[in-house]
């Protein structure tokens, strides 16, 4: 609530200054024509509409910059060929870290049982859905080889998300092309960071929480056996 | 006349009794389904999810005893090749399906597309795609018909061997099978022995084509059944005749997204 009022705030206070400012600039002109003035209202709003329409493309921006830098460093990850499990657990451990929003991840994929847990539970969980995430990539990361992704399209999905789209396409042109989007987190005070990646519409971060839920509400909605589950699951 | 057909009687009546049995066994099976309590659901949209539960177990044993192990030989045996061939004929199979219903839902072009499709690869019986425009038709089934007929989706179920279903789609996969035309062609033995194969043949195309992703549910997940439920209901929404798709709105994952920030926000 205290963040959104910020924000109206804020807005309010940037597009009270230029309208002055705007409405001074035409009382210069109050001499002349009123087709000029008109024109020069049309051209100053114009101005106006553009600047806010270059924020929303800056922060699109910065999310199809983000998904296409991580995609860079995949390939890097893959050209390099690891055998080693540990050295590219290692690997994909830090990549995770750089790109993606961990807190937002635990919050949501926990649903809404993450306001019950205490501060011990919510953090022992973000370390272990961090594991599990970081263990289901390793497991699948070859599947990525061979595979080139394909910015096509992004957009705003309200006022904290954005979705890149693309698709993952064999080099050999003999599979057809696989949809995925990114959703990307996006925040006036942080850098983008992705939250969930969804394949041929299915978001797999939903799916998770999903999971996780079924395991709370079969253990009478206790936080701690979802957290047992889990440690089991990604125990060697 | 009348005495022969005396005679065959008790042969027919068997014959309609054997064929009976799957249905029976099935009918008898989820009549005995006692609905699951809704403190006890793990997801509100699964009310059988006791004996679903149970169904899925069995599944996965078949899966591990049979499904799989096949699967993994067709994989490492059969070329890509020969794989494609089958995936073609199966795609071929179900284009009468798809000009019905895509006749019933008013989508007149898909239907054409599906019946020239269906007459131009039937040269090859669909093994060899000889169009020049492959993958152009649109996959329409009777669930999506009765879905646009706003017919409700009804209980998640877990079907034997089937795997995971809603009861118009269960329904859906039943009018389908029936009203196939290729099912009403007498092509004598080799006719009927193809259309037998290619059930199976699609369970295992089907496990192959998706060989890692199924084994990932299956080895690494918490909750596999869990899991499976939740991919069935997302691969659904979006599909011709879902809500998404009659009102144009975003997919049931922003809607979650959306909530998540608005609550957060607040």
């Amino acid at each position: 609530m205290m963040v959104q009022n910020t924000t109206e705030f804020s807005t309010g206070q940037i597009t009270a200054g230029p309208l002055t400012a705007a409405q001074h600039k035409l009382s210069v002109f109050a001499g002349l024509g009123a087709k000029f003035r008109t024109l020069m209202a049309a051209v100053i709003m114009l101005g106006f509409t553009s600047t806010a329409s270059t924020a929303g493309t800056s922060q699109i921006d910065a999310a199809n910059n983000l998904v296409t830098q991580m995609m860079v460093e995949v390939e890097s990850i893959l050209a390099q060929d690891i055998n080693n499990e540990a050295k590219r657990t290692e690997k994909v451990s830090a990549l995770f870290d750089r790109y993606f929003d961990l807190p937002t991840i635990a919050k949501f994929s926990a649903g809404p049982y993450w306001r019950a847990a205490d501060a011990a539970e919510k953090a022992t969980y973000e370390a272990v859905i961090r594991d599990v995430i970081i263990g289901t990539v390793v497991r699948n990361f070859d599947q990525l080889s061979g595979l080139r992704f394909t910015i096509s399209g992004s957009q705003a999905k309200g006022k904290k998300l954005v979705l890149v789209n693309g698709t993952f396409a064999s080099l050999d042109a003999q599979q057809p092309p696989i949809a995925v989007g990114w959703r990307v987190v996006i925040s006036d005070k942080a850098s983008p960071l992705i939250l969930d990646v969804e394949i041929e519409n299915i978001s797999m971060l939903v799916t998770q929480k999903q999971e996780n839920i079924a395991i709370i509400r079969q253990n009478q909605g206790q936080f701690a056996a979802l957290i047992d589950a889990m440690k089991q699951r990604i125990q060697p | 006349m009348s005495y022969q057909r005396l005679l065959n009687a008790p042969a027919t009546a068997l014959q309609t009794w054997r064929r009976s049995v799957p249905v029976l066994l099935f009918a008898a099976m989820l009549a005995a389904c006692s609905a699951t309590p809704d403190a006890e659901r793990s997801d509100l949209r699964d009310p059988l999810e006791n004996t679903n539960r149970n169904i899925f177990a069995f599944n996965m044993g078949v899966d591990s005893y049979v499904l799989e192990p096949v699967a993994k030989g067709y994989k490492s045996t059969v070329p890509d090749g020969g794989r494609r061939a089958i995936d073609n004929h199966l795609e071929w199979a179900s284009m009468p399906s798809t000009a019905l219903n895509s006749t019933l839902q008013g989508e007149f072009e898909n239907a054409a597309l599906a019946t020239i499709h269906f007459a131009i690869n039937g040269l090859t019986l669909g093994f060899a795609d000889l169009t020049e425009t492959p993958g152009a038709v649109d996959k329409r089934s009777f669930d999506q018909t009765l879905a646009r007929a706003n017919v409700p989706d009804g209980h998640y179920l877990m079907v034997p061997v089937l795997g995971p279903h809603s009861s118009r789609n269960l329904l859906g996969r039943v009018v389908d099978t029936v009203t196939n035309p290729l099912s009403m062609i007498h092509a004598g033995n080799v006719g009927s022995a193809v259309r037998t194969a290619q059930i199976p043949a699609g369970a295992v195309a089907f496990r192959a084509n998706n060989f890692a992703a199924i084994n990932d549910v299956k080895y690494n997940s918490i909750d596999p059944y869990a899991r499976t439920r939740s991919l069935y209901f997302q691969s659904r929404a979006g599909k011709p005749g879902s809500d998404q798709d009659k009102n144009k709105t975003p997919s049931p994952a922003d809607d979650q997204f959306d909530a998540f920030f608005d609550e957060t926000i607040q």
